[in-house]
């Protein structure tokens, strides 16, 4: 599973990384930073609770 | 739940105004969504109904403004940032944004968390409480004050400015605007001697903070903090004040949600964004049209007044399933209670930081509270705060 954002959608909400911090952080801002981009099987269920929870829909994760 | 109904076009021009629209606005919002994504209100103002409609409205700010034009709050000059248009707009929360993030926001969560107590201790022994006047009301703002470096002793002076900038006698009439412009004036009186004090003498607080920012060599001037001070003070109080009462209200009427949240508190944080989805205590927030443009199929002309109601698209069932039902175990909750794209509430962390601890700790000294009997609840316009809000509960020896 890999996981990409979006930084012109991104407009820091928080969510992803309040919900799942090992995949996703915070940069200064509060802007999402993907932590792990090659998301190993341990932390698949954060990496969708962050996608599943982004308002701004800035998340994509793909297989 | 009021049962569903299908009002006609005037009954939905109205609803707005309408009581039930205040108290349980969820079938309103269905009713609306059903009339079109975006129903003409009048020859000046358009409503937005669907979550794709709203989205789109709150992500395109150069057709959308949020400028001065878009509502009357009596201030002289635009608010910071919510006021500002790109690309002015970005400079500004470059520098701000930081300040607010959740990792310098979970400083204050001891400090929140005291102010919290000394509310509670006051009431707690009671067996009752009516839950505005001694907590709702006063925490945002206490936290306020001490965020901002300011002695707790103004807190009266700061609650009669807030609301005579949000509801004054008469609301839209010009006697309203005049109070509205008279209290504006006021806040810049206020701030200004304090600005200029932290500029010579620093302390730790959020003004002298203002003053030392600095990004891509641009600063902040006297006027641009007075601008953001003005901005906390109108977009920080009432809406945690609202949220609270709303989830409060809620949690009174639902015991047995109430019971996990006390015996289980790590499931207050889910509870708190499911009731912002829900309840969206600020149903809609305001936008201009800047030029001649068409959105969800309908012209809107330029000037024309856009309230873009995210309460709806917070029920929609075509972005949430099982829109409209309370969930605290939602897997997923994109809600947009804290708005969308470039404006996204800058203090969306403290907020919600004030919500799990007042909750918290709320439930963990008063877990088992209801609603005075009796008790007919009441939502105000626009901000849906519960006022009055009766409590009792049984005082434990």
């Amino acid at each position: 599973m890999r996981v990409q954002v979006d930084r012109e959608a991104c407009v820091g909400h928080g969510r992803c990384y309040a919900l799942a911090p090992d995949v996703y952080g915070p940069d200064d801002r509060g802007h999402c930073e993907i932590l792990v981009e090659e998301v190993p099987p341990e932390l698949e269920d954060q990496a969708r609770a962050g996608e599943a929870n982004c308002p701004e829909r800035a998340i994509n994760i793909s297989d | 739940m009021a049962e569903a109904f299908q009002p006609s076009d005037a009954e939905l021009g109205d609803g707005l105004l309408d009581r039930t629209m205040n108290t349980c606005p969820q079938p309103v919002y269905a009713a609306m969504r059903e009339h079109g994504s975006v129903i003409r209100m009048n020859e000046h103002s358009v409503l937005v109904a669907r979550h794709g409609e709203v989205m789109e409205a709150l992500r395109d700010p150069d057709r959308f403004s949020s400028d001065m034009d878009a509502v009357e709050m009596g201030n002289v000059r635009p608010l910071i940032p919510l006021q500002i248009d790109p690309p002015d707009h970005l400079k500004f929360r470059k520098l701000l944004d930081p300040l607010f993030a959740p990792r310098e926001v979970a400083r204050l969560e001891a400090e929140v968390r005291r102010l919290t107590n000394e509310l509670i201790d006051e009431f707690a022994d009671d067996g009752h409480v009516e839950l505005n006047e001694a907590f709702a009301v006063p925490l945002p703002c206490t936290i306020f004050l001490a965020l901002l470096g300011l002695p707790q002793r103004d807190l009266p002076r700061f609650l009669r400015i807030k609301d005579d900038i949000i509801r004054p006698p008469g609301m839209a009439t010009r006697e309203a605007n005049a109070i509205r412009r008279r209290t504006a004036q006021e806040i810049y009186d206020y701030f200004e001697p304090v600005v200029e004090a932290r500029r010579s003498e620093p302390r730790d607080d959020l003004i002298t903070r203002l003053v030392d920012a600095e990004v891509d060599g641009h600063r902040l001037t006297s006027e641009d903090i007075l601008d953001i001070c003005f901005l906390f003070l109108i977009a920080g109080l009432d809406t945690v004040t609202a949220t609270l009462t709303c989830s409060v209200a809620y949690l009174a009427q639902h015991p047995d949600d109430r019971h996990a949240r006390a015996d289980h508190p790590s499931l207050i944080p889910a509870a708190v964004e499911e009731l912002l989805r829900w309840e969206t205590p600020v149903p809609g927030v305001a936008r201009v049209c800047r030029h001649d443009t068409e959105i969800g199929g309908v012209d809107v002309a330029a000037g024309t007044r856009v309230t873009v109601m995210i309460g709806s698209a917070n029920t929609d069932g075509s972005e949430f399933e099982h829109a409209d039902v309370v969930d605290f175990h939602r897997e997923g909750n994109r809600h947009l209670a804290f708005g969308g794209g470039i404006h996204r509430c800058l203090g969306s962390h403290l907020a919600r930081l004030e919500l799990r601890v007042a909750l918290e700790e709320l439930h963990r000294r008063i877990p088992d509270y209801e609603l005075e009997p009796g008790t007919v609840l009441e939502y105000s316009e626009a901000l849906r705060n519960v006022e009055p809000l009766p409590l009792t509960w049984q005082v434990r020896e």
